[in-house]
């Protein structure tokens, strides 16, 4: 860090009046010209290509559009028509319950990974890991498409044949609708773990090290200083690590599309392969747009109960 | 719909969209000059560049600019094309397999050719002459024809003929039955190096699934008629070609009728390979891995046309080590059949289009076309189908005689929803070939749902 | 936790010798377990690529059987000559270095401003605006990829260039939530003591608040790489060159016509495709964890 001594020496005359910094009115000031100027990038971006298509979206959302006639005002109609429709219901069911499985195990093994590689830090040995761990993330598109149903089939696929060296019966992970739900949920950890394990490992390695050699010093070990000491001190990351798991993976798509684009029947079939169906197969984009907004509806929920319930469990030093 | 309001609407449509966001920004796309004009044709260069060069020398004042449509699957190729629709900035030229013919006709986004064929039939007798009518049947809708087919595909079987010698087993002849079949597919399981072969395999997916033993069992999953009109093609190409005989101004499907008797025993045909172990689980995922399987020698026999010679090649299995049949005989022996073709955008340059379409028929000109160099589908011209396109394959002669010696074949039902059909009829069937549902209720289940798409659609 | 305690003393003869145990060494029993769990994952995440690889060197034939081969024997490289007959591969590569850099570097710029802003500037209606930007990330972007498309096309008039895949890329909500977050975990105490000097809001956060968030930005920088490295769905509908696709829609053209293309040709492709990205993150994670420890220690 810069030393101190230097800072704005010198300066002081350099800014008007008005928001000159040894008044309050002035930090304030120059904190709000500041701040408008350093959002404007962010904000005319995200204007123009952001929200200028999410207010395009949502107002489909309230016609019926096919793309080869011009759109035509239904008011309601689409979403009257969604709140009877078994399949969406099923598929908002479908993300919910794959989404929870997926943050689990991915919350769980990020934090185990991240706080494993911290003890070897700075190893070469920590270096290979980190890199291998992150290289299902690098893979793309047909890799990944080839290789998930690959391994999972149920009579050529790798895990059925190790399976069955350890004497284990074939296991139909993406035929089955009682287990495609976690097959497909078990892939996508293996494809994202990378992503979560990265942003825990920015955190773990941010943890200050007084405050737990001190618990150490003072008796806490093992579980104890992982529960009462690591974690609390880890919760502002975990909170940014599962709020954005939740929001994307309530967007789930890449890995169900991929592998079972949505089967057997609809069991596997999320929120969003409705909408990229409804809109590209069946070319009903207003009503596709419905489903958008609704989805998009019960994501900023989920999210705002998650910061309601963080003011309980997340700690800012 | 005349031509211009097609297009007027097309950009209105966009235009809405874009004033929504931003209103005040909206311009639409200048029109080409008239001495100087640009085609846009929806094709992969490496197959077309060629074909684009020699049209240069043809007509020096046109430039055709190849749009490539990478998407691999229906979904990702409609979302491509409906999002330029939506920007007002389609293809000129685009192309439609079977699926998506009746779409785009039926949409009014196609050009119908009647006019321009019928202008013109002189230059156009030989290309008729080398073609089969079945396959132009297929590109007709509600009597004008929007296509002229540049390559196909039907349902036939492929072989591992190296399986077959395990097996002490010889290729079936071409009158082989669904029983054959089934000795074939338990005769098949279990062989190979590792003893862990399949006798069959197969994809769940509308054309190549289980709707050829559908089509071989008498019916169809959707009831299918042939519209009138039409005899102004069969008349003034077809006169003399009995195979032409019959034939109307394309097909339409009424109703589902999904769970009839017949399509309920060609699912339990199908279930039951699975079931007693001689097909591999139905895994929509796994399509590119399965025909890998097959040239590894862990399948017996694979649904496939013309267009497998080139894969095969490429995967690297011997030469001597597979061939093709006709699909086994049931109630009849009728194939289903999938046409690939450039279409013309109402609105676009139609004259000069229809320049490059016309021309893009002559046999020189698809001699060009990279797919037909390393055979990757089949020629819609009978005369380019010969042994040398199909290296290593001693059968080869079964591809066109599927629509020539087999007149019975037909299109795969593709209405203009033909998307969403394809989903309900995948997703239906991977629930019975999982063994949860029985194939009636699965059916049954199929019919409901198929019948509320048609009254959306009605 | 990590880098004391590395020391230990063992007797030899007579003296006591001091050693430094090495890095890699487990000490203790939590330390094996650790080690035992990182090699489990590693093992199952790897097998994946390495059959990948092992594919990309054979032909499908010789490839796809149960059990998998997992090692290359006679290793076959026509699948990897074959790419580049196939698809102007070097260019290709150089499109998606282009845009991605791009899109990493102006992600960066405005997720640090805006994440600032949210975390340490105060001005009316800034909270109102984070839950605006946090919620872009709540709509599915298969519902807005169209009317996106019109306005690059119509507005902008960007279709098939490759700005059209750069510019809708610069602002992140993703990015400035992350960045937030990090700026929020510096203690304030910093910023008074530069107050106290008479440091203007901008020197404070570009002298003082900027260098610790390095490890945030490098966490950015990566996660954004890869983002846009591997976007398929956007190019597939704003692209229509093939000299200006991005590599992700060149290894699909691979699949060919009828995908009667061959796997392996498509696998070696991948192998080529993400090996830059695999040197970028080697050499992007030095920093990285350069920056977390350096953030570690301040913190």
């Amino acid at each position: 860090m810069a030393s101190e001594a230097t800072l704005g020496s010198g300066r002081r005359n350099w800014l008007p009046a008005w928001l000159a910094g040894d008044t309050v009115q002035g930090i304030r000031r120059q904190r709000m010209v500041l701040g408008v100027l350093f959002l404007l990038p962010t904000l005319i971006g995200l204007i123009l290509f952001v929200l200028g298509p999410i207010v395009v979206a949502v107002a489909m959302g309230f016609m019926k559009w096919n793309v080869f006639r011009p759109p035509e005002f239904v008011a309601l109609k689409n979403f009257a028509r969604l709140f009877r429709h078994d399949l969406v219901g099923n598929s908002f069911g479908n993300t919910f319950v794959m989404m929870a499985m997926t943050v689990g195990m991915l919350e769980v093994f990020a934090i185990a990974l991240a706080l494993s590689v911290h003890r070897f830090a700075r190893s070469r040995l920590a270096y290979f890991f980190r890199t291998v761990w992150f290289l299902p993330v690098l893979l793309s598109g047909v890799s990944v498409a080839v290789t998930l149903s690959y391994m999972f089939h149920t009579d050529f696929g790798v895990v059925n044949y190790y399976l069955g060296v350890l004497g284990i019966d074939k296991v139909p992970w993406l035929v089955s609708s009682d287990v495609v739900r976690f097959s497909v949920s078990l892939a996508t950890v293996w494809r994202n773990l990378g992503f979560t394990f990265i942003i825990y490992l920015g955190g773990v390695s941010a943890l200050p090290q007084e405050i737990l050699e001190a618990a150490t010093v003072d008796g806490a070990r093992g579980l104890k200083r992982l529960w009462l000491i690591t974690l609390p001190l880890l919760s502002p990351t975990i909170l940014f690590a599962t709020v954005i798991d939740v929001i994307r993976l309530l967007q789930f798509f890449d890995e169900p599309y991929v592998m079972t684009r949505g089967g057997p029947g609809d069991s596997s079939r999320t929120a969003v392969m409705m909408v990229y169906d409804t809109a590209f197969a069946n070319l009903e984009f207003g009503y596709a747009s419905s489903i958008s907004v609704v989805l998009f509806l019960i994501i900023l929920a989920v999210t705002g109960f998650q910061f309601l319930l963080s003011k309980r469990w997340v700690f800012y030093q | 719909m005349s031509a211009l309001s097609r297009r007027e609407m097309l950009q209105a449509s966009a235009a809405t969209m874009a004033a929504a966001a931003l209103p005040a920004s909206v311009t639409l796309a200048s029109a080409p000059s008239q001495d100087n004009i640009t085609l846009r044709l929806q094709a992969d260069p490496r197959d077309y560049q060629e074909v684009i060069d020699a049209y240069a020398g043809v007509a020096p004042n046109v430039s055709v600019e190849p749009v490539s449509v990478t998407g691999i699957d229906h979904a990702e190729v409609a979302t491509k094309i409906l999002a330029s629709l939506a920007a007002g900035t389609p293809v000129d030229i685009g192309f439609a397999a079977t699926e998506a013919t009746q779409l785009y006709a039926g949409e009014g986004l196609a050009m119908g050719m009647k006019d321009r064929l019928l202008d013109q039939a002189d230059d156009l007798m030989e290309y008729f002459s080398d073609v089969s009518p079945v396959l132009v049947e297929t590109d007709f809708y509600e009597g004008d024809l929007y296509q002229l087919p540049r390559d196909f595909n039907a349902a036939n079987m492929w072989l591992n003929t190296k399986l077959l010698g395990e097996a002490g087993l010889e290729l079936p002849g071409e009158d082989w039955t669904k029983d054959d079949f089934n000795e074939y597919a338990r005769a098949l399981t279990g062989l190979g190096p590792e003893g862990d072969s399949f006798g069959f395999a197969w994809n769940n997916g509308l054309w190549g699934g289980w709707l050829p033993w559908i089509f071989v069992n008498g019916s169809n999953l959707l009831s299918e008629e042939r519209v009138g009109g039409g005899e102004w093609l069969w008349d003034t190409f077809y006169a003399d070609d009995p195979n032409a005989e019959g034939r109307g101004g394309g097909f339409r499907w009424p109703e589902p009728q999904a769970n009839n008797a017949a399509n309920v025993e060609a699912l339990e045909h199908v279930v039951a390979l699975t079931r007693d172990g001689h097909a591999p689980s139905v895994e929509r995922g796994f399509a590119e891995n399965l025909s890998g399987f097959f040239a590894a020698d862990k399948i017996g026999m694979y649904p496939g046309g013309g267009f497998f010679t080139g894969f095969l090649q490429d995967a690297g299995m011997e030469p001597g080590t597979y061939d093709a049949q006709f699909w086994p005989r049931w109630q009849s022996q009728r194939h289903q059949l999938g046409v690939g073709a450039l279409w013309i955008l109402i609105g676009g340059s139609e004259d000069a289009a229809w320049d490059f379409v016309k021309w893009h028929t002559g046999r020189d000109v698809m001699e060009m076309i990279g797919f037909f160099r390393v055979t990757r589908t089949t020629p819609a011209r009978r005369s380019m189908c010969t042994a040398e396109r199909f290296p290593n394959v001693s059968n080869w002669n079964i591809f066109y005689d599927t629509v020539d010696a087999r007149p019975d074949t037909g299109p795969i039902p593709a209405p203009v929803f033909s998307i969403e059909l394809t989903n309900i009829f995948t997703r239906y069937t991977e629930v019975a070939v999982s063994l949860e549902q029985s194939p009636q209720d699965t059916l049954d289940a199929m019919q409901r749902e198929l019948e509320d798409l048609y009254a959306r659609n009605a | 936790m990590t880098v004391i305690n590395r020391l230990s003393t063992r007797r030899r003869g007579d003296e006591e010798v001091v050693e430094r145990i090495p890095d890699w060494m487990p000490r203790n029993a939590a330390d094996w377990l650790a080690m035992a769990f990182m090699v489990a994952i590693g093992m199952l995440t790897i097998m994946p690529i390495v059959w990948v690889m092992t594919t990309s060197l054979r032909t499908p034939a010789e490839s796809f059987t149960v059990p998998p081969e997992w090692l290359p024997e006679d290793l076959y490289f026509g699948n990897y000559l074959q790419v580049f007959d196939e698809i102007p591969f070097v260019y290709q590569m150089g499109n998606s270095f282009f845009v991605t850099l791009s899109t990493v570097v102006g992600q960066l710029t405005t997720a640090t401003l805006a994440g600032y802003t949210f975390a340490r500037l105060y001005f009316p209606g800034r909270d109102a605006l984070f839950w605006v930007v946090l919620a872009t990330l709540m709509i599915p972007y298969q519902a807005t990829l169209i009317p996106l498309f019109v306005i690059i096309s119509k507005v902008f008039g960007l279709a098939d260039t490759l700005w059209s895949l750069i510019l809708p890329a610069l602002p992140t909500a993703f990015g400035t939530f992350l960045l937030r977050q990090y700026f929020l975990q510096i203690p304030v105490e910093y910023e008074e003591a530069a107050m106290m000097d008479g440091a203007n809001q901008f020197q404070i956060f570009r002298r003082v608040y900027l260098p610790m968030v390095a490890p945030g930005m490098a966490i950015l920088a990566v996660l954004a790489f890869n983002g846009k490295w591997n976007d398929f769905l956007t190019p597939l509908i704003f692209m229509n060159t093939t000299s200006r696709f991005p590599i992700t829609l060149g290894i699909n053209d691979l699949q060919r016509y009828m995908m009667t293309g061959s796997i392996s040709v498509v696998l070696a492709a991948i192998v080529m495709a993400t090996l830059p990205v695999v040197i970028v993150y080697i050499f992007g994670q030095r920093y990285l964890i350069e920056g977390l420890m350096v953030g570690g220690l301040k913190g």
